[in-house]
């Protein structure tokens, strides 16, 4: 018969203390290792040679305004002053095959500003209340068993990680009828100090700015199907008729969309979880506010749109990143985004010297995620 | 001559015939191996010396491999101390038997473990947790502590089975060993779940071409799901070596000359059994109805006598032969039917012999009937011969194999594949482990060996009617044999045993009651299994609409006999399973324990049932075996037809229907090997595995079994010969 484990007590002198702090570097110097090659290896496998962003290549951006909601019932914030305007980009996308009508999910970045690059703040929201991963070591596995064929993948990932396949299952679109109509997650927490200086943790999700059904979403999810993302048999829709839909919306009506926060006091003894963005906060304990109203007015064509670009380093320092761990660091995921700098100057200089990747064409190159369309 | 001096003449041969050797082997002297390696040809014993040279060296190879792995267990010992922290992954996955792989049906309460090696080679234990009801299992971890740059490659995922139960302290506990290791790779824990997905298990799987519940050994013996204990091996080498080289010697002189070898010489070599020690000293008593009835009555067949319907005072003893089992054209297997008067002293005296079926090779009609009273002389002492076959036979295929062995089997296996957590499993587990095993070398040895080379059956027909005859077993109803008179040894001590049985079950469950009742779950999937696995019971495979006038009432006579004689009540209402009635009764139909049932009888009486016999009625069997078939001519397994018209209905003296030299020998040898090497004794206790208050309850009783003739000392504690 088994006798129950005894736990290992946690020792408390200065060679434990010591060798903690050693430690605790070595997991900090593999997250930035990590963080940086996994930037490096970007830059030169797919941003400078092909042009591409990380995933989100297929997509179409807008601006407008996004003006901050006069009676804020979060906590006060001098970035956040009620009614202040700022100028707006957003860009909705699709991770990572290049035809609307796959299965897929699908994004909204919000630049406050109506620029390319500069901006005082960047978020990137993504379908789903939970993801696919949940922090840098998941996401580079999740990265490693992509093995995609035929629009088809991460077969092995979904079968090694449940939590991967329920995460898909939420976070993946298909047969959506508009971008606008659609919920959008930053998932990963991140700080928010607020005039009264206390530290806080802040999610923040763009929804519709009216309270209308979401489009697209999986309601009977298979197991043995998650994998396979391809377009339906006998599909009428071109591989761009959500983009198109977006622009033409855009320029008849203008697309309306609600920035509400959620936010929680930090504390010393946080369950790591809360930064799980696995596991959403509980809208009864910490509900989800108004923060912007965001109306887009004019669609942006598609060289546009692809030099617009978002950064999590886009922040103001109140606002930014949660600092992280180690790699197996729920706040890992952010930390690496912010890191990706590299690729992102290597795509641009790569337009520069190759020009400017063409539009999707209306053809057949169906299920595909790569620009020629060759498999 | 009165009957007191007989007795202690009996008393003497009995005396002179318990014999053991002395174990005297020197360095060069032969050994078995394995009891695998055990033939009823010529066992793979090492005999040469280079051979027992190359032999010490890989044992000692060995041994020194033992070592080094003990040595590296006490300087990298598993410590029981967790290596955690914030739980924040899991394994997953679940835990289903392989066979049958459509019917998904799950490992409930497997213990498993997570650990990983440091790369100074040290043990870390991450986590560990138990399969639930359906299979499934979470280990729920810290995931900083298994991804430490300490921490090698390479982690492993541990299932544990228990083994066996041990005595320390006072205390019986759980012995586990490691089943099956599942090694994951570091870099692919990434937090959050890590799916192990379904892990099939080849654990205790029932054999799927086997009708009767066996369990699956590969043919070359590997992938049991249980091993011999050392001390099971040794016993074996020292009693049986002599044996052997005996047999080895007779072999290859009958190789060389078979008309050389008489069965006189046969049996002179081998050591004196009870019958031969007997006439040297009285000669005749064997062969008289005194010995006959006393044999019928207390010896390896304890005979179920049954009332004359008519005539108070006698009885019937019946053993029905042939049937319509497949049978050779050489040897006989008639019915003998013996109908008994009880004398004054309460000892049964055969007065006539009823024989039906072919006595010779000519006439074949299966119903043909003779019937031998006492008075008829020489041809009554044939009668008597022809008769103590049939019943040795029966004896050893109805009583010892399918009565105790594999009957036994299908209760070790349900319990082996059900019961973890429940306190039922250290009850049960001491005394039905090993009989897999034993009953695997027996169906090579047995039924694919012996039986079909020197009987009527063929090795097709002994497993069908092992079948049968286990579809006269229930535990439920089972009670003891009823006592006829002072002199009934045999059913006394049957009682005896099953007071003190009873004792000890009742003693085990008021002291383990909550945690019975608690892990009911096991109980049900025991009994589940028990009852899909178990054979049908008889009266449903009988034809009844195709059977002539004279089966028919061979049949009823039968079914009505062996139901008396394995003490089965027909008209109990009994579980179908896909249309079949099944022949074991359910002990509980429920996976949480009522209050409002039966259940907790039912369990107690099945545990009573399994431990008697496995213990009590194998022992019986199978130590008796010696007095009643190790002498050729007094009895023996088959009777061959010759080539006589009289048949198997000739006196001892003609040759030609005894089995034949190399039979003979074998015989002899079985016979030796059966009776001889009993290892597992429970007031010896020499595993260890013993509850102390079942040998104190046992031992209390000791003076009164001693009056019955019977050692308890030699009580085995389980099945394994």
């Amino acid at each position: 018969m088994h006798t129950k484990p005894m736990i290992r007590p946690v020792k408390n002198s200065a060679w434990h203390y010591f060798l903690r702090w050693l430690g605790a570097g070595y997991d900090k110097l593999i997250l930035w290792l990590t963080s940086k090659f996994f930037a490096l290896g970007l830059a030169l496998v797919l941003s400078f040679p092909k042009r591409y962003r990380m995933s989100h290549n297929n997509g179409i951006a807008g601006k407008g305004k996004l003006r901050i909601v006069d009676n804020p019932q979060f906590p006060e914030h001098d970035f956040f002053v009620p009614g202040r305007v700022f100028d707006a980009r957003i860009r909705h996308a699709m991770a990572t095959f290049l035809d609307d009508a796959m299965k897929g999910i699908r994004s909204c970045s919000i630049k406050f500003a109506d620029t390319q690059w500069e901006s005082p703040m960047d978020l990137e929201c993504n379908t789903g209340e939970i993801n696919l991963f949940w922090s840098a070591a998941s996401f580079l596995k999740f990265a490693q068993l992509r093995k995609q064929q035929w629009g088809v993948e991460y077969e092995e990932y979904y079968r090694k990680y449940p939590q991967g396949i329920i995460g898909a299952q939420k976070a993946l679109r298909k047969d959506a009828t508009s971008y606008t109509n659609l919920r959008y997650y930053a998932l990963t927490p991140f700080l928010f100090i607020g005039k009264d200086q206390i530290k806080r943790y802040a999610k923040y999700r763009v929804v519709p700015f009216d309270d209308i059904p979401e489009t697209g979403l999986i309601t009977h999810p298979s197991d043995w199907d998650t994998a396979n993302q391809r377009i339906t048999p006998h599909e009428p829709r071109g591989r761009n008729y959500l983009k198109d839909e977006f622009v033409k919306r855009v320029k008849e009506e203008g697309a309306h969309y609600r920035l509400q926060i959620q936010t929680r006091v930090a504390n010393d003894d946080d369950n790591p979880e809360i930064f799980n963005n696995q596991i959403p906060w509980d809208e009864a304990v910490f509900p989800w506010h108004d923060l912007a109203i965001i109306d887009i007015t004019e669609p942006l064509d598609w060289k546009e749109s692809t030099l617009t670009s978002f950064s999590l380093n886009n922040m103001p320092k109140t606002l930014g990143i949660i600092p992280a761990k180690s790699i197996y660091d729920y706040n890992s995921l952010n930390y690496m985004r912010a890191h990706a700098e590299l690729a992102r100057k290597a795509r641009l200089f790569s337009y520069k010297i190759k020009g400017f990747p063409p539009p999707i064409p209306d053809d057949d190159n169906r299920n595909k995620s790569d620009w020629d369309g060759k498999y | 001559m009165t009957e007191e001096e007989i007795e202690k003449i009996v008393d003497r041969a009995y005396a002179e015939t318990k014999i053991r050797y002395p174990y005297q082997g020197g360095f060069f002297s032969p050994r078995l191996k394995h009891i695998n390696h055990m033939e009823v040809g010529r066992s793979k014993i090492i005999q040469s010396w280079y051979n027992i040279l190359l032999e010490w060296i890989y044992e000692k190879w060995n041994a020194f491999g033992v070592r080094y792995h003990t040595w590296l267990k006490r300087v990298f010992p598993r410590r029981n101390v967790l290596f955690t922290g914030h739980i924040d992954s899991s394994l997953v996955g679940q835990l289903l038997f392989a066979e049958p792989a459509k019917d998904n049906i799950p490992i409930h309460n497997m213990h498993l473990e997570f650990w990983g090696r440091t790369k100074f080679y040290q043990w870390r234990k991450f986590g560990e947790c138990s399969s639930d009801e359906n299979g499934k299992f979470r280990l729920e971890f810290s995931l900083i502590p298994t991804q430490a740059w300490i921490i090698k490659s390479t982690l492993h995922f541990e299932i544990y089975q228990t083994t066996d139960i041990l005595c320390e302290k006072g205390r019986m506990v759980h012995k586990q060993s490691l089943f099956k290791t599942i090694p994951i790779k570091k870099s692919d824990l990434i937090g959050m779940e890590y799916n192990l997905r379904i892990i099939r298990l080849f654990l205790w799987q029932y054999r799927p071409d086997s009708t009767i519940p066996r369990v699956y050994i590969k043919p070359d013996g590997t992938d049991a799901p249980e091993e011999y204990p050392e001390g099971r091996v040794r016993a074996m080498t020292e009693q049986m070596i002599p044996i052997e080289l005996t047999k080895v010697k007779h072999l290859l002189q009958i190789e060389e000359d078979p008309l050389s070898l008489s069965i006189a010489q046969i049996q002179r070599d081998y050591p004196k059994n009870l019958t031969v020690a007997i006439e040297e000293k009285l000669p005749g008593y064997t062969r008289g109805d005194d010995w006959f009835g006393i044999r019928e009555m207390n010896g390896m067949n304890m005979s179920t006598f049954q009332p004359d319907a008519t005539t108070p005072g006698e009885y019937w003893v019946r053993y029905f032969g042939a049937c319509n089992y497949e049978v050779n054209d050489e040897y006989a297997f008639p019915t003998a039917e013996i109908r008994f008067r009880m004398k004054p002293n309460g000892l049964p005296t055969p007065i006539e012999i009823h024989l039906t079926g072919p006595l010779n090779r000519f006439n074949k009609d299966p119903f043909q009937k003779l019937v031998v009273t006492s008075s008829e002389g020489e041809k009554w002492l044939q009668a008597k011969r022809v008769a103590r076959v049939t019943s040795a036979l029966c004896a050893e295929l109805d009583q010892h194999l399918a009565g105790t062995h594999l009957n036994t089997e299908q209760y070790s296996i349900a319990a082996h594949r059900n019961i973890r957590k429940n306190p039922v499993i250290t009850l049960l587990m001491p005394h039905v482990k090993s009989v897999s095993l034993i009953d695997n070398t027996a169906d090579k040895l047995l039924i694919q060996g012996y039986i079909p080379s020197a009987t009527a059956l063929t090795a097709k027909s002994t497993e069908k009617r092992a079948a049968d005859l286990l579809g006269f077993q229930d535990w439920k109803g089972w009670k003891p044999m009823k006592v006829l008179s002072d002199a009934h040894l045999y059913a006394k001590a049957e009682e005896l045993y099953w007071q003190v049985v009873t004792e000890w079950v009742d003693l085990f469950f008021s002291q383990h009651e909550t945690e019975i009742k608690k892990e009911w779950l096991e109980i049900y999937r025991m009994s589940e299994d028990l009852v899909a696995h178990s054979v049908p019971l008889f009266t449903e495979t009988v034809n009844w609409d195709e059977l002539s006038p004279e089966e028919l009432d061979f049949t009823k006579r039968r079914i009505e006999y062996l139901a008396a004689e394995y003490r089965m009540d027909l008209n109990l209402p009994r579980k179908k399973v896909k249309g079949t009635q099944k022949a074991i009764s359910p002990i509980t139909e429920s996976t949480v324990f009522r209050e409002d049932s039966d259940d907790w009888q039912n369990l107690k009486d099945m545990c009573r049932y399994v431990i008697t016999t496995a213990t009590f009625l194998h022992t019986w069997v199978n130590e008796h075996q010696y007095e009643d078939i190790g002498e050729v001519l007094y009895s023996c397994l088959g009777l061959r037809f010759g080539e006589k018209e009289t048949g198997i209905m000739a006196p001892e003296s003609d040759i030609s229907i005894a089995p034949d030299a190399t039979r003979s020998t074998q015989m002899m040898w079985f016979s030796n090997l059966l009776s001889r090497t009993e290892y597992g004794f429970i007031l010896k206790n020499e595993q260890k595995d013993m509850h102390p208050e079942f040998m104190e309850l046992l031992n209390a009783k000791k003076k009164e079994f001693a009056a019955l003739k019977v050692n308890v000392e030699e009580i085995e504690s389980r099945t394994n010969i």
